[in-house]
């Protein structure tokens, strides 16, 4: 436990002496909320919606971190640490590369939740945001976004042969799901035929079933991203845990 | 003499390549023990292998009586490792690897006391990247030193220091046999062999061509330097093939 204190504090300061996680996870999620905001102040979701406009975008919004975190953060600083055979020093000593994983996915789990914090304190301040599911529900789908989002990275991280593959194969997920799967444009004023290609990302069907959480809806709506997620979770865990390179 | 490391017909090969070929070693304790060869002769495959970072495809190992890859854990509470790259974090300072590193053991040395022994004590919150050549030499020994071992594993410790920062890791590690550490270390200095090391072992092409003391390999040899001792045992086949 010592280890994992000692190394969590470290990790957190070099995180934010780098300042990307901080701008992409903390600064940008908040600034697109409140943009959204403004843009559409009270105004309902659609013409006879019981939520408003910015209700609606509300998880969309809080997985913007989870994303960064994931399939940003996380595949680049595995890949690093392992160039750096900073993993590999770990197995010299009574701990285990895993400490340092754990560390790692701990930080960006509270990037996550920071992010969330910050968004709910800025809606329920500015825009009388409300969340009309239970917090509890929220909670879980929100934990359940960030494991199968997390996993996701990790797998890109443990197999890259290199830091270069990392960076790009992390764009390549980063850039398309950031913008097209709901989490900075909203999903409900996209075309209907790029909606179409969003829905085939992760990323989406995490934002619905948040979406779903935060306006109360019924529970069917649930079951296919839960489902969806848990298998791209387990899925990618797996082939982590078979596949991964520790040097 | 109390044995503290064996290795017995270590065997690797990647591919077709053989690249270390039953490897036996004994290190006694308190002996600086030096492994020498040629790029790619297998010093850094001995090595991992010995430290259980890599799996021989033959052979078995012991430190201080225990296997390196089943009794981890306990294994590496007495033993530090200083491996050749860089492993530290961007952005880091001196403090914080050293805080983080000794937070890894249940008893560690008191990294401050260390970092005063080796002339490091203000550089506290110097980014570790900042520090120069031999500066981070011997903060490098400083680490592997925070574990409070009983065996130490050195590797290409000095290369890329200029004379005096040499001289001072040097003076460092004979310290370090007085207070009765095992020292395992590669280097491709004979100069800093001879000052340091009681026995060594010669390999080529991942084959042992020369144990013993240094006085023995020059007797053994038809020169009277190290270093010429050293190029008839590590490259005595290029030699004839030359011829």
């Amino acid at each position: 436990m010592k280890a994992f204190r000692t190394l969590f504090k470290t990790e957190c300061k070099l995180s934010l002496r780098g300042l990307d996680m901080f701008i992409f996870a903390i600064c940008m999620p908040v600034t697109i909320f409140i943009l959204l905001g403004i843009i559409y102040k009270d105004k309902p979701a659609f013409e006879g919606a019981g939520y408003t406009f910015v209700e609606q975008s509300f998880g969309a919004v809080s997985t913007i971190a989870i994303c960064a975190g994931g399939v940003m953060g996380l595949p680049l600083v595995v890949s690093d640490y392992r160039k750096k055979h900073i993993l590999k020093r770990f197995k010299v000593t009574p701990a285990s590369p895993l400490l340092i994983l754990a560390v790692q996915l701990s930080i960006y789990a509270l990037y996550s939740f920071a992010s969330l914090v910050l968004l709910y304190t800025a809606g329920v301040t500015f825009f009388d945001f409300q969340l009309k599911g239970s917090i509890l529900t929220f909670l879980a789908a929100y934990l359940l976004v960030m494991v199968s989002m997390f996993s996701i990275g990790l797998l890109v991280g443990g197999i890259a042969p290199d830091i270069k593959t990392a960076s790009a194969a992390a764009s390549i997920l980063y850039f398309p799901m950031i913008i097209f799967s709901g989490a900075t444009l909203p999903y409900e004023i996209m075309p209907s035929a790029l909606q179409k290609y969003s829905d085939l990302m992760p990323l989406t069907q995490g934002i619905k079933l948040l979406k779903a959480a935060v306006l109360g809806s019924p529970v069917k709506e649930y079951a296919m991203p839960v489902f969806l997620l848990a298998g791209i979770g387990f899925i990618c865990a797996a082939l982590s845990l078979r596949f991964f390179r520790w040097e | 003499m109390e044995v503290t490391i064996t290795a017995e017909k270590l065997t690797k090969s990647y591919g077709s390549l053989k690249a270390l070929d039953q490897f036996d070693l004994t290190v006694c304790r308190g002996e600086i023990f030096g492994l020498l060869g040629a790029n790619g002769a297998g010093k850094s495959t001995a090595l991992e292998c010995i430290l259980g970072t890599r799996k021989p495809d033959y052979g078995t190992v012991e430190i201080l009586g225990m296997n390196p890859c089943t009794n981890r854990k306990k294994l590496f509470e007495r033993v530090g490792v200083q491996f050749q790259e860089t492993s530290y974090q961007d952005k880091i300072r001196v403090w914080e690897l050293c805080e983080v590193t000794a937070s890894l053991y249940k008893a560690p040395r008191d990294p401050k006391l260390l970092l005063h022994q080796f002339g490091l004590s203000d550089k506290l919150k110097v980014m570790v990247s900042d520090l120069s050549g031999g500066q981070k030499q011997r903060l490098f020994i400083v680490l592997a030193l925070i574990a409070d071992p009983e065996v130490i594993f050195l590797d290409e410790l000095t290369t890329g220091l200029d004379v005096r920062a040499r001289r001072d890791v040097w003076n460092s590690i004979l310290k370090l046999k007085e207070d009765g550490l095992t020292v395992l270390l590669t280097s491709h200095f004979m100069d800093e062999v001879e000052t340091l090391c009681d026995k060594i072992m010669i390999l080529k092409n991942g084959r042992t061509v020369f144990k013993g003391t240094v006085n023995e390999a020059i007797q053994n040899s038809p020169y009277d330097q190290l270093e010429d001792a050293y190029f008839y045992f590590a490259e005595e086949g290029r030699k004839n093939e030359s011829i």
